[in-house]
């Protein structure tokens, strides 16, 4: 299973690198999806699935999505304009993001047995019944904490985009 | 046979790139994703750490952190529309308020 690991490391530093050296913000975010699904991939080798589909839906889905509206909601147009054209460093984000899929294909048809064969580990480790007792039942302080601290940084938010003060200043 | 120190090599590596284009960036945005990197490795790191040492509270962990990667992400980037509705600018070198 060496293999698994190297491509999907290889993958994941060579997006980093693209993500901090690109020029246009919206290759970035490209750039850090293809991160964080290479992500996903090793925690699958790590026996993690509820943390790798967490990786998908809460990185690659939320955040990513909410990057990428503010990079369009707040960069100009001129500089927006350079983002769609089919340029050098877009076609090589499309070919790691096509390593990446293949990668991910590969493990679904063949490396399940591979995965499963490995250590001696403790029956159910990492299964998300086993991870949701451990955190309804030691966590669940740190699980409600959580909670509010996310209530608390949605009023936050909502409360520091609000167009106060704005429409009497008029500094546009 | 990928071990523990393959690991740990690969996500300080990628700490180390976050890092860079943390400090090495103008613009907010991709300063933000750049942090979003360094969150991420060290999520590996815990994942892989708790896999060789077949305990789960890392990824206990680790969904902590997803949550409160999700608030940052939340509140930062809302100042960060706060701050562009007065200097109409994302770059972090124009931000100098502050400075005296």
């Amino acid at each position: 299973m060496d293999w698994y690991f190297w491509i999907f490391a290889v993958i994941a530093v060579s997006a980093a690198l693209f993500t901090v050296a690109t020029r246009e913000a919206l290759s970035s975010a490209m750039g850090l999806l293809t991160v964080f699904i290479a992500h996903a991939a090793l925690y699958l080798h790590l026996h993690a699935p509820l943390v790798a589909i967490f990786q998908v839906s809460i990185y690659a889905g939320a955040i990513l999505v909410l990057i990428v509206f503010v990079i369009m909601l707040l960069m100009a147009p001129e500089e927006r304009a350079g983002v769609i054209q089919a340029n050098v460093s877009f076609r090589s984000f499309g070919t790691l993001l096509g390593l990446c899929l293949i990668g991910l294909v590969a493990v679904g048809v063949k490396g399940i047995a591979v995965l499963i064969a490995r250590r001696s580990l403790p029956a159910g480790f990492g299964d998300p019944s086993v991870l949701g007792n451990l955190l309804f039942r030691r966590y669940l302080l740190h699980f409600e904490v959580m909670s509010v601290l996310l209530l608390v940084a949605l009023i936050g938010a909502i409360y520091l985009c609000k167009n106060r003060a704005w429409k009497h200043k008029e500094r546009v | 046979m990928a071990t523990l120190t393959h690991y740990i090599i690969l996500s300080s590596i990628l700490f180390g790139i976050g890092a860079i284009g943390f400090l090495s960036r103008r613009n907010a945005l991709i300063l933000f994703m750049s942090a979003e990197l360094m969150l991420n490795s060290v999520n590996l790191m815990l994942v892989a750490f708790s896999y060789f040492r077949a305990d789960v509270a890392g990824q206990v962990m680790v969904i902590f952190v997803f949550a409160v990667a999700a608030a940052e992400v939340a509140v930062g980037l809302a100042i960060l529309i706060t701050l562009f509705r007065h200097v109409r600018e994302v770059d972090v070198t124009k931000f100098n308020i502050l400075k005296w």
